[in-house]
């Protein structure tokens, strides 16, 4: 029993954590709100050179051919920096769906995502819309129990504004039919991975919103003296700091199930969903309230990671998605009760 | 990363299982489950003989290093050990301190004397402890103690006096570790000393505070020229405060993992007990329920993320007692649960006089849980000064 990351686990995150703080800054972010597809081919080209776009791809395709454990912590770090691009979406969901389907469409596709020169995006019927529609060189659309593989010509879009400036949501209509999946485990599979990807994020955001709102509170004087050394204020922070710290466990424990095909996986990722949402929106909650009217402008940056949190906590299963996927496990009439019988699950 | 036991671990658990089923019967069998949290005034001449028992089936501070009389047993051993030992509802340990706290001070900062002397009684499950660091003035403030300690130079020995509260199974143990001040002119965590008293002597007199739940766990304990030999100081005059958190350090490693097993007896309970008078079918129980789950699966995944070494913030996971502050909080909660699922029965006790059932006292207990050990408010100022950085609060 182990619950570490190996040296170049940590060593990957740490490149991956300085490139990133340095391309995605708050700046360019409020940048690509106001460009026309949100999104920058230029940084896409900089993440398929470092080998991110296919590091869930097979070696043989052209991939790094890692899994959802080796990611996890990337993940974190995309939240982190609020990253716009889909990458975790491309690593955690498009590429392991399209591995599992297989065949042809894997062989014609999973090369193009690893080499940046394609973008592939995936919606389930669990969400309403469907991220990153627009940029899209095929989408893999469920329709009732199926996935259908869709190029442009083959489907309508429709903008959605999203809370978050950065998210681009569409309403997809297909207007051609091509099966590709039918497999429920399959489809369970991928939702449970876009739900990790989430997650994961959500620690990350949640990060950054401590970091920004420790440092805020530690300059700013009221009654003579910096706001961080009030109590109130403090409580604040610590409850954030222990529910954040304590959701990592669950989000690695479920990217471990997710790696290793366990059947736990499903209660796994419902558990780390919820309470890393829970320690995003906590974060959001109080983050905001420390920085007093200062964080209720626009020009401040931490709305742009509040809204990410909120976004992320209510797609891929929302809480009352997750919650009830863990009650049906501990409140079916079979599940054995005990300590230790559901020790490592 | 790997989330799983190996083959060995495997064949241990079977040790543990086999060796409970064969002992935790007979004259113990009326022990099992009991003696928990709420429940720890229950037994205890039969739970000390228990500790006998599973001493000579060696399976007392399995933790410790081998040359100490332990099983030098991995974090792995010992997860499995808890998890037997929840499992088989074996009850309450009357020897925690000792084994979780005293014995691992003692390795780490006691003299070989010292270790020779007290670790013995401890593996064999003769000899309990008490911990005597709150007094009245010293509450949140540890560092106020006022019990002080005087060396006599004609009789070779150290004189205590004063008085500690709140001292939990005073009445039930053998010993004492005491913080007092040894420099008399000293303020704050400076002058201290870490001394370990023997309970039974005419200076020491131990008077019952009776609890809100109506039962006695704590204790009043005055020391009125207490006796404590020259050798019996862990550390030098004046090192005390190093020592006292030291100790504290102890009580956030494996034995968690104990603590998190009875906790799983008690949602278990609670959850039967919801399927049995159909609470488990109101929407907002079943998610309670699903949110006293899932803060139970934190605490174990973080325990063991923690003792494997994977706390990639070492402030926070060490210093903060982060864990605390989490584990009092859930478990506040999980008591309101129980309640709420007995609903309009809850407030109807077992008999009279003032007899609790098991998850009426659960609940009682569970509020002095965010007190004792450093209160909630404590822990969270700690959390935000040493962990996240933020501005110290000035103190007087
Ligand atoms: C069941 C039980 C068993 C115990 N067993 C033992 C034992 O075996 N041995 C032992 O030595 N002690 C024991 N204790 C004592 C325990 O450690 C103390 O109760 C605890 O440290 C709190 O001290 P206090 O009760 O004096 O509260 P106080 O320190 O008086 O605190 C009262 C309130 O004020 C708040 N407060 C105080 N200072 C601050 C501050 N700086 N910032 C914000 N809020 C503050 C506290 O959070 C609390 O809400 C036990 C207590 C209980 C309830």
């Amino acid at each position: 029993m182990d619950f570490t990351f190996s040296e170049d686990q940590l060593l990957f995150q740490e490149s991956v954590r300085d490139f990133l703080v340095n391309e995605v800054t708050p700046e360019k972010i409020r940048e690509s709100w106001e460009s026309e597809t949100g999104r920058s081919p230029e940084l896409w080209a900089q993440l398929a050179e470092l080998g991110l776009t296919g590091i869930t791809v097979p070696e043989a395709l052209g991939g790094l051919g890692m899994s959802a454990l080796d990611f996890v912590l990337l993940a974190q770090e995309c939240g982190y920096v609020a990253l716009p691009e889909p990458l975790v979406h491309t690593a955690l969901v498009a590429v392991p769906l399209l591995t599992d389907i297989g065949g042809e469409l894997a062989a014609q596709w999973l090369p193009k995502i690893a080499s940046g020169e394609a973008r592939v995006v995936v919606g389930l019927s669990q969400n309403l819309l469907v991220e990153d529609a627009h940029t899209a060189d095929l989408i893999l659309l469920q329709q009732g129990d199926d996935i259908h593989a869709l190029t442009p010509g083959q489907f309508n879009l429709r903008h959605n504004e999203s809370v978050d400036p950065s998210r681009k949501l569409y309403a997809v209509e297909a207007t051609a039919s091509n099966i590709v999946c039918s497999d429920v485990a399959v489809i369970t599979a991928c939702l449970n991975r876009g739900a990790l990807g989430n997650a994961a994020q959500a620690l990350g955001l949640a990060q950054r919103m401590v970091d920004l709102a420790v440092q805020y509170t530690s300059e700013r004087n009221q009654f003579g003296k910096p706001i961080g050394s009030f109590q109130a204020v403090k409580h604040h922070m610590a409850n954030v700091a222990v529910q954040l710290e304590y959701a990592k466990a669950p989000v690695h424990r479920a990217a471990y199930a997710v790696a290793n095909d366990l059947n736990s996986a499903s209660e796994n990722v419902s558990h780390a969903k919820v309470v890393a949402c829970e320690a995003a929106n906590l974060a959001a909650k109080n983050c905001i309230q420390v920085h007093g009217a200062m964080g209720y402008t626009w020009e401040v940056d931490l709305h742009i990671f509040m809204k990410k949190a909120w976004a992320l906590a209510n797609s891929w299963g929302d809480a009352g998605f997750h919650k009830n996927r863990i009650n049906d496990f501990i409140l079916r009439a079979d599940t054995p009760l005990g300590a230790g019988n559901t020790f490592l699950n | 990363m790997k989330l799983s036991f190996s083959a060995e671990d495997e064949q241990f658990r079977g040790e543990i299982a086999t060796w409970l089923e064969q002992n935790l019967c007979g004259e113990f069998e009326q022990l099992r489950g009991r003696g928990g949290p709420g429940d720890e005034h229950m037994y205890p001449d039969e739970r000390k003989a228990w500790e006998r028992k599973l001493a000579e089936g060696g399976w007392t501070c399995i933790g410790w290093p081998q040359e100490y009389g332990g099983r030098g047993a991995s974090i792995e051993q010992q997860v499995v050990f808890h998890e037997e030992y929840a499992r088989a509802g074996g009850p309450g340990r009357m020897g925690h301190i000792g084994e979780g706290l005293t014995g691992p001070t003692l390795i780490a900062f006691g003299s070989e004397e010292q270790k020779q002397r007290f670790l013995p009684g401890i593996l064999a499950g003769t000899e309990f402890w008490c911990q005597g660091y709150s007094e009245p003035s010293a509450g949140s403030d540890l560092a106020n103690v006022k019990t002080k300690a005087h060396f006599d130079e004609t009789a070779g020995q150290w004189l205590i006096n004063g008085q500690k509260v709140w001292t939990s199974n005073a009445h039930e143990s053998e010993y004492c570790f005491v913080i007092a001040r040894t420099d008399p002119e000293s303020v704050g965590h400076k002058g201290l000393g870490f001394f370990l008293l023997a309970m039974d002597q005419p200076g020491i007199d131990v008077r019952p505070i009776e609890q809100l739940t109506g039962t006695s766990e704590f204790n009043e304990v005055f020391f009125d020229d207490a006796h404590c030999s020259a050798q019996d100081i862990v550390g030098a005059p004046g090192e005390g405060w190093k020592v006292a958190m030291g100790l504290l350090g102890f009580e956030r490693g494996v034995s968690t993992l104990g603590q998190q097993m009875l906790f799983q007896n008690e949602l278990d309970e609670i959850i039967r007990v919801a399927k049995l008078n159909g609470a488990a079918t109101d929407p907002v129980i079943r998610q309670r329920i699903a949110d006293a789950h899932v803060g139970l699966r934190i605490m174990r995944f973080n325990s063991m993320r923690t003792l494997s070494g994977g706390g990639d913030d070492g402030t926070l996971q060490k210093e903060a007692m982060i864990y605390k502050l989490y584990w009092s909080t859930w478990h506040r909660n999980l008591g309101k649960l129980a309640m709420d699922v007995l609903g309009p029965e809850s407030e109807v006790l077992e008999a009279g006089p003032y007899e609790l059932n098991r998850l009426q006292s659960m609940y009682l207990f569970t509020r002095a849980d965010t007190i004792y050990g450093g209160t909630n408010q404590i822990q969270r100022n700690i959390i935000a000064e040493r962990a996240l950085g933020m501005p110290r609060e000035p103190r007087g």
